[in-house]
């Protein structure tokens, strides 16, 4: 039995050795790790992957992954210029490549394309273009849940030169101008898939869950890109080596390993702790890269945060059923009460440019000449204004009523728990209190609010989310009116402010069939002066895409769209530290604008 | 007791049943379906492909059509298709099952062995210095968030003291030796370990030393002391064997809990295991998967409840099942 004392001693010596362990925790500097080399890089992801089936795939980590290890036809580049990839050369009608033609009283499109002579997947066998045949049949076939199946559709048949497979000639359905921006049309390794398909491909989901991406995610005949994969576990972790018959230049860094750790939370002990040696954009939310960037420039760690605009417009959707809504002095009030700069600069650092429309400045159709669209700059007295021109009178309790003696009052929706989104809906609510209108906020869970609220089109007011889009996309699933959701087109479409404006029906439609990108340019900005006019949406800012970079790695870009930054991979550098290790130089630190 | 046995297994598979239908319709009442985390994901995605994509998956049939479906399935011994990670339900489950057993039998064992040894002495040394400290440890277990404790082990393990990895399940290296593979799987569980201890311990501490002090203070104890039984018999034989009764119903409820997972800890330490795997599933209605991880925890319940109840008639001989 042990005694009093020696319980007390027990307890002191307990607590003391805690203490000091604590204390020496707290005051010792964090651990010095050795910065990554070209042999290997750890990169942290918290979002979920599944197998690489290009065809099957749907999460934007999967696309993340998917650029490492497979090309397309064509890319948009980290400077979003359209580049060739796995073909030569892309096919236009400037270069002849591409031909107008007309068959059974239609107009179609022509295009050769020739796929590069080098272009081998990882077992030897060349990538001709029965590959992307293959893809197509396999897409076209109905039992396979292809998320887009438009890229597919719109090719009505691919004849390849019978004395050199890597020829062939694309014959499209319809004459669109962006007929070969076919970054979204996979290949797949026929001489290793077709068997399965062929067995498999009958059964609804049949050939996915029997292809070799399924069932043998490491057989290198899978891969032609710069990387393959050695090891794949979802859930956990993917390993990537140097594909040694990648057709391009080889990789610079041997081993990428994708890890996935799910907690955001935990992201900044994990780089510190040297367990990840990079967050990718799928990584840090915005805020945490914000904060992490100011510990990054006053502790001098040897990382770079990137921030980098990119094509997610954040917005507030106004339903324009809503009686209150459907006048449009209401809703331009609403714009200019906005300090919009305002909003950037306090909660953003001006890290996220504000908005003045769907289209982004990466995109190359943006535009914020006031000579095109409406601008609306932050002004309470044109507001006040405004909302006295449609009959709202501010009273003593400083709230606006009508002459029925109706309170202007606003529900303002968004999703519950994102932080940031939170944080800009009280600033709103505050904005907009100061023009005297009443804003009750009700947020949803995202999938009640995403997948019941926005979906039906249940909003009485407003709605704040986000739209991606890509460069030089045709607006009509948010814009056009057929995309209105309602019970009888089973609530598909996104065009939930309701906004019906059958000019901008017409220029949509002369858009998606216009070749010459003058005259597009004039159309796209006719439909930006619309919607900046009409207002049914209000813009708030441009999400930036961030990610965290160890201070060595040079060749890397956050491009901002899409085609993440794996797709120039094979370009990222880590340079060995000059000197002293590059870890402890604070000069190696820094912030990339 | 056979029938006793046969009588419980029977009503567990009626419960199951049940259960797996209101747990499947439930999950379809839930606003959104699968297609619409593709439509986030791809603006590409038009009106016509969510309708094609819906109609793929089944997603446009009633809900106890659906049922009907994966239940056949089910019974058939095809466990399904996971919509999330495009792979079967087998492949990961199993692993994940496998992982989160490991992890919640490791914390299980350490708890008990930590928890019984305190409880006990706690209770022998009731309202006594040791008491109390024993006490406010146990408190402070229950008492503090475990993503919080989770938190700060990995600071001060990972980042400061640089003892232990920051999270994963194992290590990730080629041409490891078993002994290797081994020790490196040992080192990535110490900290979930110790983060899912700290609220058990609290826990088991608390109910071992109540039953302690019950069994302590029972007439039986007195006259075993009385006809002069050595201290330690007295304590393991009819002190602690009488304080049993309590600690193997909460041991075999959270022995069924190996199977269902910690989120909170699997998510903090990226650990792959179902409590993550079951959160993900649901969240992007993956059901096959949701469903099959239901139905093992639902079973393990029922089936750890059934050992319980067995396990009480070897701790107390006056319990019969006749």
């Amino acid at each position: 039995m042990m005694g009093r004392r020696a319980t007390r001693n027990l307890a002191v010596l307990a607590g003391v050795t805690a203490l000091i362990g604590v204390a020496y925790a707290l005051i010792r500097p964090s651990g010095v790790v050795a910065p990554p080399d070209n042999t290997q890089i750890v990169i942290g992801i918290t979002q979920e992957f599944e197998n690489l089936n290009p065809l099957a795939s749907s999460m934007s980590a999967t696309a993340y992954l998917y650029r490492m290890v497979n090309r397309t036809l064509v890319a948009l580049d980290e400077h979003t210029v359209w580049q060739p990839q796995l073909a030569t050369r892309m096919p236009t009608m400037e270069n002849g490549l591409a031909r107008f033609v007309d068959a059974d009283g239609q107009r179609k499109i022509e295009a050769d394309w020739e796929i590069r002579d080098t272009a081998t997947w990882g077992d030897g066998m060349p990538v001709t273009c029965r590959d992307f045949a293959f893809a197509r049949e396999v897409a076209l076939s109905g039992s396979v849940s292809v998320a887009s199946i438009e890229v597919y559709r719109q090719v009505e048949e691919i004849r390849i030169d019978p004395f050199d497979p890597k020829r062939c000639t694309f014959v499209y359905t319809e004459p669109k101008w962006n007929f070969n921006r076919m970054f979204q049309f996979y290949a797949l390794p026929e001489h290793l898939e077709r068997p399965l398909f062929e067995e498999f491909g009958h059964q609804p989901q049949g050939y996915e869950q029997q292809s070799l991406y399924t069932r043998d995610p490491t057989n290198p005949g899978l891969f032609h890109g710069p990387y393959r994969i050695v090891d794949m576990r979802l859930g956990s972790h993917v390993v990537f080596e140097r594909n040694p018959t990648f057709y391009g230049d080889p990789a610079n860094i041997e081993r990428i390993i994708i890890l996935l750790i799910p907690n955001t939370g935990t992201l900044e002990a994990n780089l510190r702790s040297g367990s990840i040696d990079m967050v990718s954009m799928l990584g840090m939310t915005f805020d945490q890269a914000l904060a992490f960037a100011d510990r990054v420039e006053s502790e001098g760690l040897p990382f770079d945060v990137n921030f980098q605009p990119g094509l997610v417009y954040e917005h507030v959707d106004l339903n324009l059923d809503n009686p209150l809504l459907a006048d449009v002095n209401v809703r331009r009030a609403l714009v200019h009460a906005i300090d919009r700069g305002g909003l950037s600069n306090a909660l953003f650092q001006g890290r996220q440019p504000a908005a003045v429309h769907n289209v982004a400045p990466v995109d190359p159709w943006f535009t914020d000449d006031p000579d095109k669209i409406v601008i609306y700059p932050h002004s309470r007295r044109l507001a006040n204004r405004l909302l006295d021109e449609a009959g709202w009178t501010l009273r003593a309790d400083n709230f606006r009523y009508n002459a029925d003696g109706e309170r202007l009052r606003l529900r303002l929706m968004t999703t519950a728990g994102n932080q940031i989104r939170e944080v800009v809906q009280v600033y709103l609510q505050d904005q907009w209190l100061g023009i005297g209108v009443d804003v009750r906020i009700q947020n949803e869970p995202a999938r009640v609010f995403f997948g019941q609220t926005m979906r039906r089109r249940e909003f009485s007011g407003a709605s704040m989310y986000a739209w991606i889009s890509t460069p030089e996309a045709s607006p009509r699933s948010t814009l056009h009116s057929t995309e209105v959701p309602t019970e009888e087109n089973s609530w598909s479409g996104q065009n939930s402010p309701g906004w019906v404006n059958k000019r901008v029906d017409a220029l949509i439609e002369e858009l998606e069939v216009e070749f010459d990108p003058g005259r597009r340019l004039e159309l796209i900005h006719a439909i930006l002066y619309d919607y900046t006019h009409d207002v049914p949406v209000i813009p708030l800012y441009y999400r930036s895409e961030v990610s965290v970079t160890p201070a060595n790695l040079t060749g890397y870009k956050l491009p901002g769209h899409q085609v993440g930054a794996t797709n120039h991979v094979e370009r990222w550098n880590l340079l060995p530290p000059s000197g002293s290790d590059a870890r402890d130089t604070p000069a190696a630190a820094g912030v990339t604008p | 007791m056979t029938a006793f046995i046969l009588r419980r297994l029977l009503q567990t598979v009626v419960v199951i049943a049940l259960l797996s239908f209101f747990c499947y319709y439930l999950m379809t009442l839930m606003p959104g379906d699968p297609v619409d985390e593709m439509i986030a994901a791809n603006p590409d995605i038009t009106s016509a492909d969510a309708e094609r994509l819906r109609q793929l998956h089944g997603l446009d049939q009633p809900a106890h059509v659906r049922y009907w479906n994966w239940a056949s399935m089910v019974l058939s011994g095809d466990l399904g298709y996971s919509r999330t990670y495009r792979v079967p339900v087998s492949e990961i489950l199993g692993r994940s099952l496998f992982n989160t057993f490991v992890l919640a039998g490791a914390a299980l064992l350490f708890s008990l062995l930590i928890a019984i040894p305190l409880g006990v002495w706690a209770a022998l040394k009731k309202n006594s210095r040791a008491d109390y400290l024993i006490n406010l440890f146990a408190f402070a277990g229950i008492s503090v968030p475990s993503f919080w404790i989770a938190i700060v082990l990995i600071l001060l393990f990972s980042v400061y003291l640089p003892l232990f990895p920051a999270g994963g399940t194992s290590g990730i290296a080629f041409g490891m030796t078993p002994w290797e593979s081994f020790t490196d799987r040992v080192h990535h569980l110490v900290l979930p370990v110790l983060s899912l201890s700290f609220l058990s311990i609290g826990t088991y501490v608390r109910y071992t030393r109540a039953a302690m002090i019950e069994a302590m203070e029972h007439d039986y104890i007195r006259t075993a002391r009385a006809k002069g039984l050595s201290w330690n018999r007295i304590l393991i034989m009819h002190g602690f064997r009488n304080a049993l009764i309590p600690l193997i119903t909460i041991t075999a409820l959270s022995f069924s809990t190996l199977f269902s997972g910690a989120i909170i800890t699997e998510t903090v330490f990226a650990y792959e295991g179902v409590g993550r795997l079951v959160f993900q599933s649901i969240q992007s209605n993956d059901f096959n998967v949701a469903m099959v991880a239901f139905m093992i925890s639902v079973s393990m319940v029922l089936l750890m409840n059934l050992a319980a109840d067995l396990l009480y008639g070897v701790a107390d001989p006056r319990i019969t099942y006749s």
